[in-house]
């Protein structure tokens, strides 16, 4: 027991070099300019933020609104701003911070375009808001902002590195399924489209392949942290991340993912590593700064028993969140219920189709709604699969027909208090073919949104 | 460890690699194999199924796409123009000769370029969706005042969009087939009517220009674009499997189920859904079905690979979904899509021009019909989409 304590206890607040920290805040912010660069160029900021009239908010944040065309373009000027002081480590803090903020306002306005890796940017820079990262190869430290530090506790590199951890296990442990490992599903499905591929095209005619893709993929994820932890085999390991990384990243539409993690697992590398690269980089930038380092960081006891329990808290919602899924009954893939911010990536191919209707207040009819009318294509598409989106957008019907009197083309007048909503949704998991996802005849204006499980899910009959 | 406790755990060891041992041979007594009849080493003796073991041939996407571009869509398209320089060769036949047997020829060329029309108007994606040529040529329906204004006036710019519903296929349809008039009424009308008869000139040359257009353009660079453009990244976005079968899906969708059958049905009317008939296409020639028929039997068609002059089948989407081995509850995903299409044709087959007349006294028949055509869209548009690895998606984006 004490063992455990004090093992945690060096782990948490020995003394480290501060390098790895220093190269991880720049080669970060550098990654994030590029990365939101890209995202601007690509026409994405008018795409999905300012052309959509109706956006899925997540629960508890319905608060978080787009705003108008010159809003949300400062919002990611803001963003991009922060990223080069960020890399630059000027005004450190409070570009970590604005980066943070405006982050995780972009994700958090529409769930269309979650993605696991958005999540782990927030992630990291959440923790980046605490981290001494301008202590050093700053211009914070070399204008004076901030006293020089060549020496931080142990766990500000170390909760980077649990991150990390919990990206790769928890992906890993996601791939330990039945349809993943016996069915080599999705991959078999994708491999098939890739026979075109250079050098390795050849590969994709053979079953084996999608077989040695799901396997080796599912060991990866589950060991290369471990693989990284080691200083022996570390440079082997780190080979694999560059090439499990960059395969992906020829195969798979996946943006700047791939290369996330190959330059985030840099942290792994020894203070070493991470000092020879501070000194290239202060060899060819004159650097003379002012203040004198001090290698001393001395905290007082109380302290550390609040950044203990912080840490712990962290780590222990970190390690919750992906497990919350066993709460619910059903097949996972099929209701999703506790899917998102678990690091389930690339392990389900899903597609549907959904019509959705308004039902008479009196006779049986019922109008069929145009989705397009309402949702952007690449909206629709996800909101066709997931049944948290299908019910928050047949609330946003009933919320349009809602108290509303409408008059037909044929002169009928038709006063609406709160009309019945329903849906018909067709559902492909695996390319097993489309069946029916949720129950056709349930009223979902009357069911509540929630964390609780979503009934009128159909079961996914095999 | 006390030397009982070990021999018992060697004991156990030894058990558990017997039992290992055990269920290892009476697996290998029974004949194992792969079992995937798609496969090229499917073995018919095996009655274990390792289908691990199965070995395909690669999908060759770029001789789909050069089967589909070389037999299907330049065939098509040529066809397609030809029919429209026959209408225009008949235009000018009438108007230098305006006789009632000149109109009748008249009158049936418009209905072959019409029909040719359908055999291509779902190639929607590359130069036709970058000018939407649907709505250059077949926009319906069509707003009699403005062509009447058109004419009166005799100034007219056929380019600017706000005509689109003003030319075009249907256009001709209400010029050639006015309300309450016969064939010599209609001879009568051109001749004395010196700006309708422009102005039948002047949409059939527009007509033209776009079948032109489209035809140049891929007989031209689009063309190799097309065939060689299926590069890795699963068929994303902006390759040519995704544009060809996002193009299908939507035009199919919006175009062919909900434009010619489902809104006239009414059943994108509000809640009455009361019918509007006079939404069909060719509401004056009073003879749709003809044409829903042919652009039907022509996606079944493209889907198969089959060629537009043998009809002799190659390899189309129908081969790429069986390679993947996509299936409907637990038939081939191909055979369930032809199998909807032949419904289709049956149900549409049921039914009596002229369409807008069918949708009021038999109601229940054209809703048989949309039905049919329903059921076809979670088929191409989830099933076949996702097993063909295409992101059903008009947009670029990332994905995880």
């Amino acid at each position: 027991m004490m063992e455990i304590k004090r093992w945690l206890h060096k782990l948490t607040f020995s003394e480290k070099s501060i390098a790895p920290l220093i190269v991880f805040r720049i080669l970060f912010g550098i990654m994030m300019f590029f990365s939101t660069l890209r995202f601007i160029l690509k026409g994405w900021v008018y795409d999905l933020y300012i052309e959509p009239t109706y956006f899925f908010s997540y629960l508890g944040f319905d608060w978080v609104k787009p705003f108008d065309l010159y809003g949300t373009s400062l919002l990611f000027g803001l963003l991009l701003l922060s990223t080069i002081f960020i890399a630059l480590g000027l005004f450190y803090r409070i570009s970590a911070i604005v980066f943070f903020i405006c982050f995780t306002y972009i994700e958090l306005i529409d769930k269309t375009n979650y993605l696991n890796h958005y999540y782990f940017i927030s992630l990291i820079a959440f923790l980046l808001m605490f981290l001494p990262a301008n202590k050093e190869c700053s211009l914070d430290a070399y204008f004076g902002f901030t006293a020089k530090q060549k020496k931080v506790q142990a766990w500000t590199i170390n909760i980077l590195k649990f991150q990390m951890g919990v990206v790769y296990v928890f992906a890993g442990i996601s791939k330990i399924n039945y349809a993943w490992l016996f069915e080599a599903q999705p991959l078999r499905n994708w491999l098939k489209h890739q026979t075109d591929l250079p050098i390795i095209g050849e590969l994709m005619q053979y079953e084996f392949t999608a077989y040695l893709f799901s396997w080796g993929g599912a060991l990866f994820d589950l060991f290369i942290v471990f693989v990284l932890i080691n200083n022996r085999f570390r440079v082997y390991g780190y080979a694999l991340v560059i090439l499990f990384h960059g395969l992906t990243a020829a195969m798979f539409p996946i943006g700047v993912f791939p290369y996330v993690m190959i330059v985030s697992t840099l942290i792994f590398f020894s203070p070493n590593f991470h000092e020879n690269i501070i000194a290239w980089i202060q060899r060819r930038i004159v650097n003379k700064s002012q203040n004198t380092s001090k290698s001393e960081i001395k905290t007082p006891v109380k302290n550390k028993r609040v950044t203990g329990a912080l840490l712990g808290i962290y780590i222990f919602i970190q390690l919750l969140l992906p497990v919350r899924y066993l709460a619910y009954p059903g097949d996972l893939f099929w209701t999703e219920q506790g899917y998102r911010f678990s690091w389930r990536v690339m392990l389900i191919e899903k597609a549907g189709y959904a019509q959705f209707f308004i039902h008479h207040p009196e006779n049986g009819m019922k109008k069929r709604i145009d989705n397009k009318e309402y949702l952007t294509p690449q909206q629709e598409k996800m909101m066709s699969t997931q049944p948290d989106m299908i019910l928050q957008f047949a609330h946003h019907l009933r919320d349009e027909y809602s108290d509303t009197l409408i008059i037909e083309p044929n002169g009928a007048k038709i006063k609406i208090k709160e009309p019945k909503v329903t849906a018909e949704v067709y559902v492909s998991l695996f390319n097993k073919g489309s069946r029916l996802f949720i129950d056709p005849k349930v009223n979902l204006s009357k069911i509540d949104r929630g964390f609780h499980h979503k009934d009128w899910i159909l079961r996914n009959e095999k | 460890m006390s030397e009982m406790v070990k021999n018992q755990s060697y004991a156990r060891i030894r058990n558990v690699f017997f039992f290992g041992l055990v269920v290892l041979l009476s697996f290998s007594c029974r004949k194992k194999g792969c079992m995937d009849e798609n496969a090229t080493n499917y073995d018919a003796d095996a009655e274990v199924a390792d289908n691990a073991t199965c070995t395909y041939e690669p999908f060759e996407k770029t001789q789909m796409l050069t089967n589909i571009c070389d037999n299907y869509i330049i065939p098509a398209y040529t066809n397609f123009n030809e029919k429209n320089i026959a209408l225009s060769n008949s235009v000018s036949g009438f108007s230098s000769n305006p006789t009632t047997d000149a109109f009748e020829s008249l009158k049936e060329s418009w209905k072959e370029a019409l029909l040719s029309w359908q055999q291509v108007c779902f190639l929607d994606f590359g130069p036709a969706a970058f000018v939407i040529l649907n709505n250059q040529l077949n926009l319906h329906p069509v707003d009699t005042d403005v062509i009447n204004n058109n004419i009166s006036l005799g100034v007219y710019n056929l380019e600017q969009a706000d005509n689109n519903d003003a030319k075009g296929y249907q256009a001709l349809d209400y010029l050639l087939h006015q309300p309450g008039m016969t064939s010599e009424d209609h001879v009568t009308y051109f001749t004395t009517n010196a700006n309708a008869m422009t102005y039948l000139t002047d949409v059939i040359d527009n007509i033209n220009y776009w079948s032109n257009y489209i035809l140049s353009e891929w007989t031209g660079s689009y063309q190799e674009s097309f065939k060689s453009n299926s590069s890795s990244e699963s068929n994303a976005q902006g390759s040519s499997i995704s544009n060809l079968v996002n193009g299908l899906c939507y035009h199919y969708e919006s175009i062919i189920r909900k434009g010619k059958v489902g809104l006239p049905l009414g059943a994108f009317n509000g809640f009455s859904q009361q019918e509007m008939p006079d939404l069909v296409e060719c509401y004056y020639h009073q003879e749709s079905l003809p044409f829903i028929v042919e652009s039907i039997n022509a996606v079944n068609k493209y889907i198969n690979g089959a060629s537009y002059n043998t009809g002799e089948n190659g390899l189309g989407l129908d081969d790429y979904m069986n390679y993947v081995g996509a299936t409907q509850n637990s038939n081939s995903l191909s055979s369930v899509i032809n199998n909807q299409i032949d419904e289709i044709i049956e149900k549409v087959g049921q039914l009596n021009d002229p369409l807008s007349n069918e949708i009021v006294v038999n109601k229940p028949a054209v809703t048989e019909a949309y039905s049919a055509l329903q059921q076809l869209v979670p088929y191409l548009k989830v099933d076949m989409t996702s097993a063909l690895g295409v992101m059903i998606t008009y947009q670029d984006n990332d994905g995880d």
